[in-house]
C-alpha cells in the first residue's frame, strides 16, 4: 500500500524533476501552511502573502548567492552582516550624501563585490579555510558599516518621498491591495541563475570544484579564477539582497545582522545543497528558503516570538545537516 | 637574535610568546602616548585602566582556553560568546527571580555550559557534522534560549555590597586582581590536561590525524566530544567571571566574543589545522585582545573598530600559520 | 617503425631530501609503443609528470616535434598533443560522462554549454572504440573498469600525438585489457607516439616494441621487446638487489592452530560473503585487481568501516568487532595502504606515535608516564633499527621505510598477533623493503600471523604461505603456495561472478 503510493507519488514528473528531498520539503511547505492556518485565524489573511514575501526576499537572495560557495565545498558567512553593512552605508550615501537612490545601490553593489572578491581571492590564493575566512571579513564588515556611517542607523527613502521609487520595486500598491511583485523579480533571477548553474561554464565548474578540485586542476581549468567567481556571485547576491532589505524594511541598525546568513545557509542545505560540495539546485534553494521564510512569518502567530525562532532555525538547521551527512555517508 | 632564541627562559615560553609580550608592551606604550593627544583630558597611566582590561581578559581568556582544547582536535566553536551569555541569563534569572542561592546559581552556569558543549560534541563527534556549522546552529539556540527564558529581559546580578554578591570577589577583592590569579591558575591546569594526560595527548593526536588515531583502535568520539565538553564548561565560568566583572547581561548577544576568543588562540600559536595548541599563548593573546579594546575605548574610538582589528588579526593569524605549514610541506 | 617524436634528455629532478630523477633519458617513436618499466618507486611517473607539466624539472631538456619545450601545467601539454591517463583516477563523481570529458573544453552555443553536442560526440567517441557507456551516467554510479575506460578516451579525445599510460590496467578485467589493446593497436597504427607503464611482465611483451627501463630514478637502458627475454627486463629493473624466487612450500606446520576465522563476511558492494581462516605462523597473501575489495574486507574486519553481516573466531572464540578500539583489544593490528593518511600522525613524535594504541598502559592515573613511555619506544626503536636522530623526532622527518618500521613498532608495543600488512612496501626503497620483509618473516616465526595485502606479484609469491585471490569482493581462489604460479593467480584475479567476462 505504502509501496505503491510512493511509487505513485514519484511517478509525478514535477515531483521526479525535483528529486526525493525537494519532494519531501514541497509536503512540508503544505503541512507548515496548512498547520499555520488551522492554527492561528489572522494567518489566514492576504497580509500574511506580503508579509511572508518581506522576509522571503532578502533570505532568497542571499541563499542564491550562497548556494555558489557551498557548492565548491565552502561557505559564505559573511553575507549577513555584509547585508545590514551594505544597506546602511548605501542609506548613508543617500541620506547625508544627498544622492540619488540609484547611486546608493551603485556603491551596495561595488561594496558587495569588492567583500565578494576578498573572500574569493584569501580562500582560493591563499588556500584559507573558507568558514575562517568569511568569518574575518564578516567581523570586518560588522564593524566597518558603523564606523563608515558613525553609528547611526539609517532608512532608505519611503514610499512617496523622493526616490520613494525604490520601495516599489518589490511591491506596489494597486487601490487598497499591496501587490508583491518582487516575486517577479525573484523567479526571473532563479531561472537565470539555474541556467548559470546547469548550462554555463561558470556553473559546471563550480560543481566540478565541489566534487574533485584536484581532476578539475589536472584537467587543466584555471581553479582559483572560479573559486573566486563563486565568492563574488555569492557577495553580489548579499548586495542584492541588501537592496531588498532596504527596501522592504524602514530601519536598519549598524553592527546587526550577524544570524541573517544562517538562514540563508540553512535555507540551501534543506534545499539540498550539500555542506561538502558538489550537489544542489537553485530551485531547492527556493523551497528550502520557504521553509525558512514560512517558519519567520508562521511563528509569531501561534504566540512565539523572535527569540524562538532562533531556537528553531538552529533546530532546523542542526535536523538539515545531520540529514544532508547521514545522506552523503549511505551514498558512499 | 639566535643568541636570545637560545636561552633557557625564551625556549621554554616559546619564542612566539616571547615577542606576543613585547607587542603587550608596546601596545601599551603607544596607548600612553596617543590617548591624551586623541582623546584630550584622558590619560591611559591609571591603575584603573589596567584593571579595566584585566576585567576583559578574563572571560575572553576563559572562552579562549576553552576553545583552544576545540581548535587543537582540528574543529571550531562559535557558540562559546552566546552559550557564556545564556549561562549568566538564565542562572542569573534563576538568582533574582526565583531565589535560588548564589553557589547553585554558579554551578547552574557552568551545568549550562556543559549542555552546550555536549549538544556540539555530539553532533559533530558521533554525528559527523563540521563543527563550524553545527556550532553556529548551536549558537542561535543559546540565543534563542537565553532570550525566552528570561522574556527579553536584560538580567542584573546583584551589584557589590549586596547581599549574594560574593561572587564578584572571585574578580577582584579590593584592588588585587583575583580573576587573574585565577585564570593563570586554570591555564596551568588546562597546559597540564593538554600535554600531560591521555585525554591532552589523544586531543592534539586526533587533531593531526582523526582517521590515524581512530585506526589506532582508539574511541576518538569519546575523546573529540571531550573537547566540546570541556569548551562548554570553561564558557560556564567564563559567564561567572562576565557577571562579576560587568553584573549585567543581555540576551540575544554575545557572538563578537566568540572572534576574540579565537583570535586570542589564534595569535597564542594554536594552528587552525589542528593538532597543536598553547595555552600559554591563549592567555597572552587574551590579555593583547583585552588591552586592545581599552585602548581603543580611551581613545575615544567605538568598539566597532575592536571588530574590524579582530577579524584582521585573525586573517594574518590563520594565513602566516597556513603559509608556514605549506612551505614545511 | 617511424621516427622520433620526443626525446627527454638528462632530466633531474629533486624533492626535499630525495633526487627523484638524475640523467633520464627518454625516446618516443611515432607508431610504437613503449614501454616505462621499473619498480615502485623507480621514478617513472615522476618522469611522466615532469614530461606533462605537473612537476618542474631541474636539469635536462625535452625535445619535441623537433623543438625543446617546457610546459608550466598539464594544460599546455594537452594543447600541444601529450596527454596522460593517470593511475589515479581523476573523475568528478558529481557530473554525467560527457561532462568529465569535455570539461575545460565545453562545446559552446553562445554562453551556454551545448551538452546535447557533447552528448552526441562523447557517443560518437565511444562507438569508434567499442566502448558501452552511456555518456549521460553519472560518473561515480559506474565501475573503476568503466571509470577508467572514460579516462582514457578523455586522453584521447584531445587529438593527441603522444598518449602515456600509467598503469591503466590495474583496475581492469582480462576482457577490459583486452578491449584497452584494441584501442592501443588502433591508436598505434595512426601514428601516435604512446609510452605504456606497467608491472606485469606478460603485458609488455603483448603489447610493446620497445622497453627502456628505469632503477632508483635513474636510466639504465632501452631494449627491443621482441629480441629480449622477460628475465633480461627483471635484471635491468632490479639491478644490484638479488631478486629472491618465490616461496616453494608453506612454512606453516599442518596442525598449526587457527588464530582467526571469518565467516560470511560482507560489506556494501566491495565485501561479498568472504571466509578463510588465519593459522599460527602464518602469512596469508591477499591478491587481486585494485578496486577488487581487499582494503575494503581488511578494513570491515577490523571495524574501520561497518559491515552487514559475518562472524568473526579469534582462537575458536567468537568475537564482536564493531570498532578498531574492538579489534585491537582482541589483538588485532591493520597497517594500512596509506601510511600517511591511516598509519601516523605525521606531526607528533615517534614516542607519541608508539604508544598510541596502548597509551592508558603507559599512564599513571591520568597522566602519562614519560620515562616508561620513552624507554619501550627507545627499545623498539633499537630492535627494528629504525635510523632517526632520537625518539623525539617528528615522523615526517622520517623516510618511507622508517615510517612503516614506526607503524609495525606501534602495532608491536600494543601486543598485537594478528597482523593485516596492507601493501606493505607501497612507496618504500628497495634496501628497505627487503628489511621490512625480513622483519615479517622474524614477526611469524615468533608466533605472530600475518595478513598481507599486495598488489605486487613478486611480493605475493615471495611471501606468501598460502594465498587468496578476490575479485570484485568475493574470493575466487585459494591456492598453496606449492601449486601457484602468477598466470594462475590472474586468472582467479579476473574471474568475475558468472565468468561472463572470460568467453
Amino acid at each position: 500500500m505504502n509501496e505503491k503510493r510512493k511509487s505513485g507519488l514519484a511517478a509525478n514528473p514535477f515531483l521526479k524533476s525535483l528529486g526525493t528531498q525537494q519532494a519531501i520539503i514541497v509536503g512540508v511547505i503544505i503541512v507548515l501552511f496548512i498547520f499555520f492556518s488551522l492554527a492561528s485565524v489572522s494567518f489566514r489573511k492576504y497580509t500574511t502573502v506580503v508579509t511572508l514575501c518581506n522576509y522571503m526576499y532578502y533570505i532568497l537572495l542571499m541563499a542564491i548567492g550562497v548556494t555558489f560557495p557551498l557548492l565548491t565545498g565552502g561557505v559564505d558567512l559573511s553575507i549577513g552582516t555584509g547585508l545590514i553593512c551594505y544597506a546602511i552605508v548605501g542609506s548613508y550615501v543617500i541620506s547625508n550624501g544627498h544622492m540619488p537612490v540609484g547611486v546608493g545601490m551603485l556603491v551596495v553593489m561595488i561594496m558587495s563585490l569588492i567583500i565578494g572578491f576578498i573572500n574569493g581571492i584569501i580562500i582560493a590564493k591563499l588556500d584559507l579555510p573558507p568558514f575562517i575566512t568569511t568569518l574575518c571579513t564578516m567581523m570586518i564588515v560588522r564593524g566597518l558599516g558603523s564606523i563608515l556611517t558613525g553609528g547611526l542607523s539609517g532608512v532608505w527613502p519611503m514610499a512617496g518621498s523622493a526616490g520613494g521609487w525604490c520601495r516599489s520595486i518589490f511591491k506596489i500598491t494597486v487601490g487598497k491591495t499591496i501587490i508583491p511583485i518582487g516575486i517577479i523579480w525573484m523567479l526571473i533571477l532563479i531561472a537565470i541563475m539555474s541556467i548559470i548553474l546547469r548550462k554555463t561554464k561558470i556553473g559546471r565548474y563550480i560543481l566540478a570544484i565541489g566534487s574533485n578540485k584536484e581532476a578539475l586542476r589536472l584537467s587543466g581549468v584555471n581553479v582559483v579564477k572560479w573559486q573566486v567567481i563563486a565568492y563574488i556571485i555569492s557577495g553580489f547576491f548579499a548586495g542584492l539582497a541588501a537592496i531588498a532589505y532596504a527596501c522592504t524594511f524602514s530601519n536598519i541598525t549598524p553592527g546587526t545582522g550577524a544570524g541573517l546568513e544562517l538562514d540563508a545557509i540553512g535555507g540551501a542545505i534543506i534545499g539540498g545543497t550539500s555542506m561538502t560540495g558538489g550537489s544542489g539546485s537553485i530551485v531547492g534553494t527556493l523551497l528550502g528558503v520557504l521553509v525558512i521564510s514560512l517558519l519567520k512569518t508562521g511563528l509569531p502567530y501561534i504566540g512565539l516570538q523572535a527569540n524562538w525562532q532562533q531556537i528553531i532555525t538552529g533546530l532546523v538547521l542542526l535536523a538539515a545537516i545531520t540529514a544532508d551527512m547521514a545522506k552523503r555517508k549511505k551514498a558512499a | 637574535m639566535n643568541k636570545f632564541k637560545n636561552l633557557p627562559v625564551v625556549r621554554a615560553i616559546g619564542f612566539n610568546r616571547v615577542v606576543l609580550i613585547g607587542v603587550i608592551l608596546l601596545m601599551y606604550l603607544v596607548f600612553a602616548l596617543l590617548t591624551p593627544v586623541l582623546h584630550s583630558g584622558a590619560t591611559f597611566l591609571k591603575y584603573d585602566r589596567i584593571l579595566s582590561a584585566l576585567n576583559y581578559a578574563y572571560f575572553i581568556g576563559f572562552l579562549g582556553l576553552g576553545v583552544t582544547f576545540v581548535i587543537a582536535t582540528g574543529g571550531i566553536d562559535f557558540s562559546i560568546g552566546p552559550v557564556m551569555f545564556t549561562a549568566a541569563l538564565v542562572s542569573g534569572y534563576c538568582l533574582t527571580q526565583y531565589h535560588v542561592p548564589l553557589w547553585l546559581c554558579l554551578i547552574l552556569s557552568i551545568v549550562i555550559g556543559v549542555l552546550f558543549g555536549i549538544i556540539n560534541g555530539y553532533f559533530v563527534a558521533y554525528r559527523f557534522l563540521p563543527s563550524f556549522i553545527t556550532s553556529l546552529a548551536c549558537m542561535q539556540i543559546a540565543k534563542g534560549v537565553g532570550s525566552v527564558f528570561t522574556k527579553t529581559q536584560s538580567v542584573t546580578w546583584p551589584t557589590e555590597g549586596n547581599e549574594n554578591a560574593w561572587f564578584h570577589y572571585l574578580v577582584r577583592w579590593g584592588d588585587v586582581p583575583v580573576g587573574f590569579i585565577l585564570l593563570c591558575l586554570v591555564a596551568a591546569i588546562c597546559a597540564v590536561v593538554l600535554n600531560k594526560t591521555k585525554a591532552g595527548r589523544y586531543i592534539l593526536c586526533i587533531g593531526s590525524n582523526k582517521e590515524a588515531v581512530r585506526l589506532s583502535g582508539v574511541n576518538t568520539k569519546k575523546w573529540e566530544m571531550l573537547a566540546y565538553i570541556i569548551c562548554g564548561l570553561l564558557a560556564g565560568v567564563a559567564a561567572i567571571f562576565y557577571v562579576g566583572a560587568y553584573t549585567t547581561v543581555q540576551p540575544g548577544l554575545g557572538d563578537t566574543f566568540n572572534n576574540e576568543a579565537i583570535a586570542a588562540c589564534v595569535m597564542g600559536g594554536t594552528s587552525m589545522a589542528g593538532g597543536l595548541a598553547s595555552m600559554l599563548g591563549t592567555v597572552i593573546g587574551a590579555l593583547i585582545i583585552a588591552l586592545m579594546q581599552e585602548g581603543i575605548l580611551a581613545m575615544g574610538f567605538t568598539i566597532s573598530y575592536q571588530y574590524v582589528i579582530t577579524g584582521i588579526i585573525v586573517l594574518i593569524a590563520v594565513t602566516a600559520d597556513t603559509l608556514s605549514r605549506k612551505r614545511k610541506n | 617503425m617511424g621516427d622520433v617524436i620526443l626525446t627527454m634528455k638528462g632530466i633531474d629532478k629533486r624533492f626535499p631530501g630525495v633526487q627523484a630523477l638524475s640523467g633520464v633519458n627518454l625516446e618516443i617513436r611515432k607508431g610504437e609503443v613503449l614501454a616505462l618499466m621499473g619498480e615502485n618507486g623507480a621514478g617513472k611517473s615522476t618522469l611522466m609528470k615532469v614530461l606533462t607539466g605537473i612537476y618542474k624539472k631541474d636539469a635536462g631538456t625535452i625535445t619535441y616535434e623537433g623543438r625543446e619545450v617546457e610546459y608550466n601545467n598539464p594544460r599546455e601539454a594537452q594543447e600541444d598533443g601529450i596527454v596522460i591517463v593517470h593511475q589515479e583516477l581523476n573523475m568528478m563523481g558529481h557530473l554525467t560522462v560527457a561532462q568529465n570529458i569535455f570539461i575545460g573544453r565545453e562545446p559552446k552555443n553562445g554562453f551556454l554549454i551545448d551538452d546535447a553536442k557533447m552528448n552526441s560526440d562523447t557517443r560518437k567517441l565511444f562507438q569508434q572504440l567499442n566502448i558501452d557507456i552511456n555518456p549521460k551516467e553519472t560518473m561515480s554510479k559506474l565501475t573503476v573498469g568503466k571509470q577508467q575506460m572514460c579516462e582514457i578516451a578523455k586522453a584521447i579525445s584531445h587529438k593527441a600525438k603522444v598518449i602515456i599510460f600509467d598503469e591503466p590496467s590495474a583496475a581492469l578485467t582480462e576482457s577490459e585489457i583486452e578491449q584497452l589493446f584494441k584501442i592501443i593497436r588502433n591508436l598505434r597504427d595512426q601514428q601516435l607516439g604512446i609510452v605504456y607503464i606497467s608491472h606485469r611482465m606478460d603485458e609488455i611483451k603483448k603489447i610493446t616494441d620497445r622497453v627502456t627501463v628505469m632503477r632508483d630514478g635513474c636510466y639504465v637502458g632501452t631494449l627491443i621487446t621482441k629480441d629480449c627475454t622477460k628475465d633480461d627486463i627483471i635484471n635491468m629493473m632490479v639491478g644490484r638487489v638479488i631478486y629472491e624466487t618465490p616461496k616453494t612450500e608453506s612454512h606453516v606446520p599442518p596442525d598449526a592452530p587457527v588464530v582467526l576465522k571469518v565467516e560470511h563476511l560482507n560489506a556494501g558492494r566491495m565485501v561479498q560473503d568472504v571466509s578463510f581462516e588465519l593459522h599460527k605462523g602464518e602469512i596469508l597473501g591477499f591478491s587481486g585487481l585494485m578496486g577488487a575489495g581487499r582494503t575494503e574486507m581488511a578494513r570491515a574486519l577490523f571495524g574501520a568501516d561497518p559491515k552487514d553481516s559475518g562472524d568473526i573466531y579469534i582462537k575458536g572464540e567468537k568475537v564482536e568487532i564493531h570498532t578498531p578500539e574492538d579489534a585491537v583489544r582482541h589483538g588485532i593490528g591493520y597497517l594500512s595502504e596509506d601510511r600517511k593518511r591511516f598509519g601516523i600522525v605525521l606531526k607528533k613524535s615517534i614516542t607519541e606515535n608508539a604508544t598510541l594504541t596502548c597509551l592508558p598502559r603507559y599512564c599513571k592515573g591520568v597522566f602519562i608516564d614519560k620515562n616508561k613511555e620513552k624507554q619501550v619506544t627507545k627499545q623498539y626503536v633499537d630492535t627494528l633499527r629504525i635510523k632517526t636522530p632520537g625518539i623525539d623526532q617528528l615522523v615526517m622527518n622520517l623516510s618511507g621505510g622508517n615510517q612503516q618500521k614506526v607503524v609495525i613498532e606501534k602495532w608491536l608495543i600494543g601486543d598485537s598477533d594478528i597482523l593485516i600488512f596492507d601493501e606493505p612496501t607501497r612507496g618504500i626503497d628497495v634496501g628497505a623493503k627487503q628489511e621490512i620483509y625480513e622483519l615479517m618473516n622474524r614477526l611469524v616465526d615468533e608466533g605472530k600471523s600475518i595478513i598481507m595485502i599486495s598488489s605486487e606479484m613478486a611480493e605475493i609469491t615471495r611471501m606468501s604461505d598460502r594465498i587468496i585471490v578476490m575479485c570484485e569482493g568475493r574470493i575466487t581462489g585459494e591456492l598453496d603456495i606449492k601449486e601457484t604460479s602468477q598466470e594462475q593467480i590472474m586468472h582467479y584475479a579476473t574471474l568475475r561472478a558468472g565468468g561472463s567476462d572470460n568467453e
